[in-house]
């Protein structure tokens, strides 16, 4: 009975390791992002999301999703030996203001989690993501006020009204 | 000059200052300057409609040359028009200041006569005059110059196609300025 015992001991000391196999633990994340900052060449805002999971129990090319700005996308992998992941994310730029946008990031087992409580109505707030990366989305450049050709019609008609204004006084009988 | 007054050798010196005076010919130095500084600002818009819209240097090469040589004619002619206008106002203007500058200057030359004295100041005066309404001249069209070309290839012809916009805007600038120059007020 002691061996059972011993044996019992040692699957309730592992087991909890053997199930939590598909879940990343103490995930760090090296990012990097693209987001359109100029409207001038551009109709859409583009937010690209790449970045880097490094997980302390080894896992990688996992299943994400992305949750950005409520929608969920899921997240490809573009380096399998570097674990390397991207996402992509564009809508018109009126829909995406300058600001800070928040992107969550749930692995398989939070993501039918989320799907779940959506199903149910319920909110998502309580469900903790994966990881988060912020973006601070600087707003769209839609290109100088005042073009520079208005500027240099302005100086060239300046410049002409000075000489204009010579050669009236010139040509003035005074 | 020369050919006006070969006919009749009796012109004094002073009617051939009067006649150039107020002849529409230019001298061989003014005439330089004028095609010179025509030539330079006629070629302005070579730099921007290749560098701004983006024609090509060598493709485009006959119509650049043909704008800048067409354009600098009539710029060259707006300048002496607009000159011949301005020298007499500006003659008229300087006068006074001219004589009192040049008796003051031959005050204390007893040597001189009063008709040697007057012919100075008359050839001074038509200087002065000539120096200022030549570069006033200058000035003047160079700024409408650029003003009838900013407006035309960027706003009247900012649609069409970089080389009509060239042909058209080149033609309007100087087309309008020689017909400006040659309106008397």
């Amino acid at each position: 009975m002691a061996t059972n015992g011993w044996i019992i001991f040692v699957i309730t000391l592992f087991a909890p390791l053997l199930v939590a196999g598909d879940t990343c633990l103490s995930p760090s994340v090296k990012s990097k992002y693209y987001i359109t900052t100029e409207a001038a060449a551009s109709v859409d805002t583009v937010f690209i999301v790449e970045f880097q999971l490094t997980c302390k129990n080894g896992l990688k090319n996992l299943n994400l999703y992305a949750d950005i700005n409520g929608k969920f996308l899921p997240v490809t992998i573009t380096d399998d030996s570097k674990s390397q992941y991207q996402v992509s994310y564009s809508d018109e730029n009126k829909n995406l203001p300058a600001g800070n946008y928040d992107v969550r990031f749930y692995d398989e087992e939070g993501y039918s989690i989320l799907r779940k409580a959506q199903r149910s109505g319920e909110t998502n707030d309580s469900i903790k993501p994966l990881f988060t990366i912020a973006l601070n989305h600087p707003g769209v450049w839609k290109g100088p006020v005042v073009q520079s050709e208005f500027i240099a019609a302005v100086v060239a008609i300046l410049v002409w009204y000075v000489a204009y204004s010579a050669k009236s006084q010139l040509q003035s009988d005074k | 000059m020369a050919a006006k007054s070969g006919k009749q050798k009796n012109l004094t010196k002073e009617e051939e200052l009067l006649l150039q005076d107020f002849s529409r010919n230019v001298s061989t130095k003014s005439s330089a300057l004028f095609y010179g500084n025509a030539l330079i600002v006629s070629a302005i818009p070579i730099w921007l409609f290749w560098r701004i819209h983006q024609m090509d240097l060598y493709q485009s090469g006959i119509i650049f040359v043909v704008g800048t040589i067409v354009s600098t004619y009539l710029v060259s002619f707006a300048y002496k028009n607009v000159k011949f206008v301005l020298k007499h106002k500006v003659a008229q203007k300087r006068e006074e200041a001219v004589s009192r500058e040049m008796m003051k200057k031959l005050a204390d030359d007893k040597k001189m006569n009063k008709k040697e004295k007057d012919e100075r100041i008359l050839w001074k005066k038509n200087e002065v005059a000539d120096y200022e309404a030549t570069t006033f001249a200058i000035f003047y069209n160079n700024a409408l110059y650029l003003v009838l070309l900013i407006i035309a290839s960027f706003y009247v012809l900012r649609n069409f196609n970089p080389n009509i916009n060239y042909i058209f805007s080149v033609g309007t600038a100087c087309g309008l300025l020689a017909l400006f120059s040659t309106s008397t007020k």
